[in-house]
């Protein structure tokens, strides 16, 4: 049986989508197919402790990827713009680092990083040069008529979202990179 | 050698290090790491992301290079350049060791 689910995350809240992953597989259900931007289609399974784990990261040849990480005893899930998903039985690791991606603060802070530059940079770079101009042109009042409002509307929405979503992962991706940093 | 390397890899962190000295015959990143956690007692694990990683950006940089394909599985060796690279690391830890032991360093 298959349900789909919506839930929203940021790109800040990857640890917290991973934790919810691994809840949905204890309880029987496990990930088959993400769905941007938070639609996540599940199939019903034995109920078994997962560790889930997510990398962002530009991959050239994906097979050479996904064989390496199959080595270490990770199950490739998909991908999901520029996320990559894997999960591996809690049973099979021995270590702490065995059931991480990363065993080292530095590439830890490197996942942060890759984020920021390939994600966080076209929010920014959308929210200056298209959400700012049309929200002052808006304020102005330079749309007219009931298709203007409406555009007019869209583009305050998108103010308050776009303000919220820099504000919120911007402190937090910051954040996260300076626990690994330090 | 080009200073821009050496300012990135000297000092390196242990995981780079433990790479690099594996690499000195032919490996793959499973290997590698499972050679470290033998050398370590454990004490050393490099998890999959970091290993990719670090071999992905290594072997751009030219510290390691394609050596061939063992089962679907690319094994690195090092270059020239990673030979150098290293050899300055184990004589920085050298010499951090024996300063530790309190040995002063006449050269």
């Amino acid at each position: 049986m298959n349900k789909t689910v919506t839930k929203f995350f940021t790109i800040a809240d990857y640890e917290e989508e991973e934790k919810w992953l691994r809840d949905q597989h204890r309880n029987g259900w496990k990930v088959i197919k993400m769905t941007a931007p938070c639609f996540y289609t599940f199939e019903s399974c034995e109920p078994e402790d997962m560790i889930y784990r997510l990398d962002f990261r530009d991959i050239e040849k994906m097979d050479e990827y996904e064989n390496m990480l199959k080595d270490f005893g990770w199950e490739y899930i998909g991908q999901c713009v520029g996320w990559q998903y894997f999960r591996k039985p809690a049973c099979e690791t021995e270590t702490q680092e065995e059931g991480e991606l990363f065993s080292d603060n530095a590439s830890k802070a490197e996942l942060v990083s890759n984020v920021i530059t390939t994600r966080m940079a076209p929010i920014c770079l959308i929210f200056l040069c298209c959400v700012i101009p049309n929200f002052m042109r808006f304020m102005k009042g330079d749309f007219v008529g009931p298709l203007g409002m409406i555009l007019g509307l869209f583009f305050a929405v998108m103010f308050v979202v776009y303000v919220y979503l820099i504000i919120y992962c911007g402190t937090k991706l910051k954040k996260i990179k300076k626990r690994y940093e330090d | 050698m080009d200073d821009k390397i050496k300012r990135i890899y000297v000092p390196m962190t242990e995981s780079g290090f433990y790479i690099l000295y594996c690499l000195q015959t032919p490996q793959h990143g499973y290997g590698i790491s499972q050679q470290v956690k033998k050398m370590t007692g454990g004490a050393v694990v490099i998890s999959a992301g970091t290993m990719y990683g670090t071999l992905s950006k290594m072997e751009k940089d030219g510290l390691i290079r394609f050596s061939h394909e063992e089962e679907k599985r690319k094994l690195y060796q090092l270059t020239e350049l990673g030979e150098e690279i290293l050899a300055i690391e184990m004589q920085r830890i050298e010499r951090l060791y024996r300063n530790i032991k309190g040995e002063y360093i006449n050269e």
